[in-house]
């Protein structure tokens, strides 16, 4: 290993881990305290005693509206803090480290794709983000546009019916409760399946990567998992690679 | 020693006369108690003329006489019974729902003896209207909602049939029977609807604020909702809504309307379709992903020796 390299890359500073943090906290407290509203006809005695852990349905909905509002804070304050690193040059995109969706992300899961089913040889070469966490990210992105502003509406009903035109009024409500549930259970099992999976599960990270702590990973990594942002940013040191 | 006891067991029997149903109920009872089966009338109906006396006794009635409601007939049982004794009111009421009552018209009218301004408010309700004006034999009256009137518990215990852990099944008999349904046209539909809105989901789940059928349609007095009395007609939902949603504007009561989902509200119906469409190929997507990622990773680790990075 070459002394010029740290042993250790920040990957996420101490801001977005707190807001990582609050987001599952939020997110856990609100899939727990809503679930028991998704199937109560179906598995009713089950619903029922899970709603009496979380001390009765008016608490529980007390929990999730408090547990949502501080996720849709803390998803103003990403979106504002982004704001702020972007416009103060101290986040910029560029091509192997941004997370915003480009073409050859594409290309990127077929080859991972075609690699998987043993047709590929080589797996695809990834920047800071993967095809895979920016689905995650943008996953989020989603769910809060559509959960978080549909559980906004219901749980202020009277106060946001005026942004409803009268010949919408009849039908949008359903829409609205529609979308809440049916998007809630689509993010359930998208953080059941594609985070804990990628984050948790994986043969290297299992029980969990510590990244969410510490912020850090391990050059070593750093060059497996994120070649050409390891090679951004410390390409030009010789000897960094193998 | 003996007077003392003899004094208790005076007052004991006392005891007994006052909180339990009179010697004449227990003649009745005697036999009434006792029968198992059902019986034709004359008119064809079959009718169970036998009462549970245990369950009687602890009713809210359980201590009346028979005869208090059963007004026709006289203290020698089974005597052709009598129109003459009863109370005026109690026998126009008897006869206006006679073709209502399967056993004992004028035992039915004679709720309004002592519960005379509720009657009075149910003969104007739409369930009233329909047994008196329509003629209607399987329109609702008291016994409809709150059961045999031998039974009646208080609205606070759990076996009441209008206690509001009941009180949504107790609507559902009529409202999701089919047959009723045809005739009268409504639909069936209205407790799923119920159900599936957010208010019946916290109902379900015991929300004590959750609103029932009653919160919002009232019951003794209940209307059609295009009946301008009605609670939730039209201009009386801002008031209705306001109960809970204080500040209810026009805008945001016409939100709740039991409509069927499909045909008639197509927007909601292929909205959710779509987004089923949308999360199961996003399902299929992801655990596509996952499960042949975790095959690959397996096979790299256990048959490549951890290559492939």
């Amino acid at each position: 290993m070459n002394n010029e390299l740290p042993k250790e890359y920040l990957r996420f500073n101490v801001i977005e881990r707190i807001q990582h943090v609050i987001l599952f906290i939020t997110f856990l407290l609100l899939t727990f305290t809503g679930w028991a509203l998704k199937y109560p006809e179906i598995t009713i005695e089950h619903q029922r005693w899970w709603i009496s852990m979380w001390g009765g349905a008016k608490t529980a909905g007390l929990i999730h509206r408090i547990a949502g509002i501080t996720m849709l804070i803390d998803f103003v304050w990403h979106v504002i803090y982004l704001g702020y690193m972007l416009s103060t040059g101290k986040m910029k995109v560029r091509k192997d480290t941004t997370i915003v969706p480009l073409p050859k992300d594409i290309s990127d899961l077929i080859k991972n794709m075609l690699y998987f089913l043993g047709i590929g040889k080589e797996k695809p070469q990834f920047g800071r983000f993967s095809y895979i966490h920016k689905f995650d990210y943008w996953a989020v992105f989603w769910g809060m546009g559509i959960i978080g502003a549909s559980g906004f509406f219901l749980a202020f009903p009277v106060q946001v019916s005026f942004l409803f035109p009268s010949w919408s009024v009849n039908w949008m409500w359903e829409v609205i409760s529609i979308m809440h549930s049916d998007e809630a259970l689509l993010a359930i099992v998208f953080i059941l399946f594609w985070h804990f999976y990628n984050e948790h599960l994986k043969w290297d990270k299992f029980p969990m990567s510590t990244t969410w702590i510490t912020g850090k990973i391990t050059m070593e990594q750093m060059r497996h998992e994120h070649p050409l942002e390891y090679e951004l940013e410390f390409g030009s040191k010789k000897g960094a690679n193998k | 020693m003996r007077r003392f006891l003899v004094i208790v067991f005076l007052w004991l029997f006392l005891l007994c006369l006052t909180y339990s149903a009179s010697a004449e109920t227990f003649t009745c009872l005697a036999c009434h108690s006792a029968m198992k089966g059902k019986i034709r009338t004359e008119g064809g109906t079959v009718i169970d003329v036998n009462v549970d006396s245990e369950r009687y006794a602890t009713s809210v009635h359980g201590g009346f006489d028979c005869l208090m409601c059963h007004k026709q007939f006289s203290l020698n049982p089974h005597e052709p019974a009598k129109i003459g004794n009863i109370p005026k009111n109690i026998a126009a009421l008897a006869g206006k729902i006679a073709h209502k009552a399967k056993v004992d018209p004028v035992a039915l009218a004679a709720c309004t003896e002592c519960h005379d301004s509720v009657y009075n408010m149910v003969q104007e309700s739409v369930h009233g209207k329909n047994v008196i004006e329509k003629k209607q034999s399987d329109g609702a009256l008291c016994t409809d909602c709150h059961g045999s009137p031998h039974y009646i518990t208080p609205k606070s215990t759990a076996t009441s049939l209008v206690n509001k852990k009941n009180i949504v099944k107790t609507c559902g008999e009529c409202h999701e029977n089919e047959n009723l349904a045809k005739k009268y046209d409504f639909g069936t539909h209205i407790l799923d609807r119920y159900y599936e809105s957010f208010h019946g989901k916290k109902y379900v789940i015991g929300h004590p604020n959750a609103p029932t059928c009653v919160n919002c349609h009232s019951y003794h007095d209940i209307r059609m909702w295009d009946d301008p009395k009605s609670p939730v007609a039209w201009d009386n939902r801002t008031a209705t809504c306001g109960k809970c949603h204080k500040g209810a504007t026009k805008k945001f009561v016409t939100a709740i309307t039991h409509k069927p989902i499909g045909k008639h509200n197509p927007i909601p119906y292929w909205f959710e379709k779509g987004l089923i469409v949308l999360l199961l190929s996003v399902f299929a997507f992801i655990v596509g992903h996952v499960v042949i990622e975790a095959f690959a990773e397996i096979r790299d680790r256990v048959f490549r020796k951890g290559g492939g990075h």
